[in-house]
């Protein structure tokens, strides 16, 4: 389970709260989505999560392990995609896939399994020899996912996953997602593909400016709405009226 | 011209507010911050200290002999050397590797404004290495000399047009340089060797200037030359690089026309160098720059073999390989690292290397009667390449903008450790062998010698390395746009180099003082006992700070 307890964080001298005050569960088997307008604070939030911010305020757990007491413990439970895929462009595609692996600890066999599948999967196999400085945007992207999902991590958590990816990719990436879910483990991601959010998301949160304004399933969050048809009439009413 | 301010403005700013010198100011504890960085860089001082008051001494010599004038000379020549050598890196990196050819190129610029701008933004820097060389050489000279306000206003001149005419040089030199190694697809290979190649060449031929300069005054009448004409020295001398000599004739020439005659030759000089190389820019920049982004693939892809995948690692060698692989194929990083520790022994031996057979063979029979000494200066010089190497004192800076993988994998701290001081010595490693080599030749290598240079010598580049890399944990230069920003444009690696000098002089220091006293392989073994322990020590420092910094940036 994934438990965030009044978390707060604000930039430079403090007069801007990034993220205020914001508290939620993700319990395991749940795919949760994070929405929000631009500067909203889902980057931020999900950066504290993943151990590159530290908190002002609150308490991350995981399963239990406050991630920012116990680092280590907890960062073997989570596997990271970042908004930007920026990596080593000097290190081969497999490389740097074996890098990952390494310090994960996985067994060989394993290894070569998970890869060989990701790689069909996401249509990488032709580049995996070539230095990442020759990738496209889109393959970077698809080879930080593989990256973060060889170690088959308790939570993914996804900043923006579906950008930069063709149609198949994303189909597939949303496949693994919802595989992941079924097996028990946690999906967390931002997205403003608001579609994708309605259809795959067991539950939803939006923020807007540092706030949590919106949780739920789709089914609660229309209950809070006027309109009560889509996401994206749901997503404009709430963040629109400040 | 207008748009080449333009460019410089924008780079500077860029460049400044990324720079090593911004620190934000939020709470008491980045106030603590300052605090050490400033107590650190202060750790530089005993060691400049040293330098400048032998300064003095070296002033007092050539009164002695009538030339001070030379004293200048060394000032100026010393600067300009170094603007020339260190600036065909930064020059490389500046020109050829930084981020914002990406937007530039595109742009409707002419070529000589992007390298104008370029060239102006380093000569900044290159002020800023200048000064503390070329200041203490000209005050210690103004103060003991009896000297006039036309002085002061000479050196003003001197000092800034110091830097152009070597950095014109080095950019020529490298427009060429990258121009004709612009080929097929081991280009970063080729350019590395040619850059040692181009290095040893140089001063080769410094060299040679040199020893020629030097018979032509050893004749009947140099002694009556000497005592009659106070500038003979600098006019013999100078001839290796004549704007070094106008410089010093200037301001050693107050009191005729021919002071102000020096100078205006030497600013005409740098002025008219400039613009050949703005004029050569134009036509050789962009040969040299396009393709360099293309990096190459192997086209047939599909023939990945099956068993890359099955190798597995401890993480700490992962990450050592890793630090290892992105050193080897980023070229700056390259030629820093594993091509300072193949230059600098060689460059050691080099005056012996083109002597005449007589004084080589006076130097082999010294060192072979000496050969603990050579041993325990053979220490020293490994474990001070081990700083001087940069590979610990720049690792997390050079992680830049994947700083992110670093932080959000789970890594022991002492794995981090352990896995770039890994790096470090398989560099380290290298640079014995080459200082192997050198001493052979010189004949002044033993068996002994070869196990005490190398046992010691990687036992000593671990604690000079964890001082390096406490330093760069500490305050990780992250936001660079090239990459010699994150190696030698870095201050870490200078306030590495003050900390790990004190070090290795403490060291040095004490064997001398034992070496009378005691048994010489009781002073190995004790050195030995210092090495471990001081990486003990500072293993138990790195790991907090690491673990601190890696929590803790933003
Ligand atoms: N490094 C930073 N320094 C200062 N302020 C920052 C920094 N990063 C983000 N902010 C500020 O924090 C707020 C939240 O930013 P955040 O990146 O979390 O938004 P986001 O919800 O991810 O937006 P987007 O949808 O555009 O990715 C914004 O107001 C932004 O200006
Ligand atoms: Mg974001």
């Amino acid at each position: 389970m994934l438990k965030l307890e009044n978390l707060s964080k604000s930039y430079g001298k403090g007069e801007i709260k990034a993220v205020d005050n914001i508290s939620l569960e993700v319990r395991p088997g749940e795919i949760f989505g994070f929405l929000g307008p631009n500067g909203a604070g889902k980057t931020t939030t999900i950066k504290m999560i993943v151990g590159l911010l530290r908190p002002d305020n609150g308490r991350i757990y995981l399963d239990n392990i406050d991630v920012w007491e116990d680092p280590l413990k907890a960062k073997s439970k989570i596997s990271f995609v970042p908004d930007t895929p920026q990596v080593y462009d000097k290190l081969k595609g497999i490389e740097y896939l074996n890098f990952i692996a390494d310090i994960y600890g996985i067994p060989a066999d394993l290894r070569q399994e998970r890869i060989e599948k990701y790689l069909d999967i996401f249509q990488l196999r032709h580049a995996i020899g070539d230095i990442i400085g020759s990738y496209s945007h889109g393959m970077r992207q698809k080879l930080v996912l593989i990256s973060a999902l060889i170690n088959d991590p308790k939570l993914f958590i996804l900043d923006e996953p579906m950008v930069g990816l063709d149609p198949k990719s994303s189909y597939n990436l949303k496949e693994i997602m919802r595989e992941k879910c079924n097996e028990g483990k946690i999906v967390f991601f931002s997205t403003h593909v608001l579609e994708v959010a309605e259809k795959l998301c067991d539950r939803i949160a939006i923020i807007n400016k540092g706030k949590i304004i919106a949780l739920g399933t789709m089914d609660e969050l229309r209950q809070h709405s006027k309109e009560k048809e889509s996401l994206e009439n749901i997503f404009l009413e709430l963040t629109e009226n400040e | 011209m207008n748009r080449i301010w333009a460019l410089v403005k924008m780079d500077l700013r860029n460049s400044f507010r990324l720079s090593a010198f911004k620190e934000k100011i939020k709470n008491r504890e980045d106030i603590v911050h300052i605090i050490i960085v400033i107590v650190a860089l202060l750790s530089l001082l005993p060691t400049y200290y040293l330098l400048v008051s032998g300064l003095s001494n070296i002033y007092d010599i050539y009164l002695n002999i009538g030339q001070k004038s030379m004293f200048l000379l060394t000032g100026i020549l010393l600067s300009q050397m170094i603007v020339l050598f260190f600036g065909i890196l930064y020059v490389m990196s500046k020109y050829y590797f930084s981020s914002d050819l990406n937007i530039l190129v595109p742009l409707p610029l002419r070529p000589k404004e992007i390298v104008g701008a370029k060239f102006v933004s380093l000569l900044v820097y290159e002020y800023i290495t200048v000064l503390p060389i070329l200041l203490p050489f000209i005050i210690i000279y103004g103060i003991k000399t009896d000297v006039n306000i036309l002085y002061w206003l000479y050196s003003l001149a001197t000092i800034f047009f110091v830097p152009i005419i070597p950095l014109c040089i080095s950019s020529i030199l490298v427009m060429f340089f990258m121009r004709y190694t612009n080929i097929g697809g081991r280009k970063d290979l080729l350019r590395t060797i040619g850059y040692i190649i181009l290095i040893i060449v140089l001063i080769v031929f410094q060299l040679k200037l040199q020893s020629i300069s030097q018979r032509a005054i050893v004749d009947e009448d140099f002694l009556y030359k000497l005592i009659t004409d106070s500038t003979i020295l600098v006019r013999s001398l100078g001839i290796v690089f004549p704007p070094s000599m106008w410089a010093a004739l200037s301001l050693s020439n107050l009191s005729d026309i021919s002071g102000l005659l020096y100078i205006l030759l030497f600013v005409a000089v740098s002025i008219l160098i400039f613009f050949i190389m703005l004029f050569l820019s134009d036509r050789v920049f962009f040969k040299g720059l396009i393709g360099n982004l293309e990096v190459s693939t192997s086209g047939k892809g599909a023939e990945v073999r099956l068993e890359d995948f099955q190798r597995s690692s401890l993480p700490y060698v992962a990450i050592a390989m890793k630090e290892i692989k992105m050193l080897i194929r980023t070229p700056v990083y390259l030629m820093n690292s594993i091509g300072g520790v193949i230059i600098v022994p060689i460059v050691m031996i080099l005056p012996f290397f083109m002597g005449d057979q007589e004084s080589i063979n006076l130097l082999r029979n010294l060192l072979k009667n000496n050969q603990q000494l050579v041993n325990l200066i053979g220490v020293g010089f490994i474990t001070l390449l081990g700083i001087v190497n940069n590979v610990c004192s720049t690792t997390f800076s050079r992680e830049g903008k994947n700083m992110w993988i670093q932080r959000t994998l789970p890594i022991d701290p002492r794995d981090q450790i352990k896995g770039r001081i890994l790096s470090s010595i398989i560099v380290q490693t290298v640079g014995i062998i080459v200082l192997y080599g050198s001493l052979a030749y010189l004949g002044a290598l033993t068996l002994e010698g070869i196990f005490i240079i190398g046992i010691l010598g990687i036992l000593g580049s671990i604690p000079t390395g964890e001082i390096g890399m406490i330093v760069d944990a500490y305050r990780p230069l992250l936001h660079w746009d090239n990459p010699q920003r994150a190696m030698k444009q870095n201050l870490n690696v200078l306030i590495s180099m003050g900390i790990g000098a004190l070090y290795i002089l403490g060291i040095g220091l004490l064997a001398y003082k034992l070496m009378d006293i005691i048994n010489i392989f009781v002073i190995y073994i004790i050195i030995a006992l210092i090495f471990i322990l001081s990486s003990l020590i500072l293993y138990r420092g790195l790991k907090k700070v690491i673990e601190m910094t890696l929590a803790n940036l933003e």
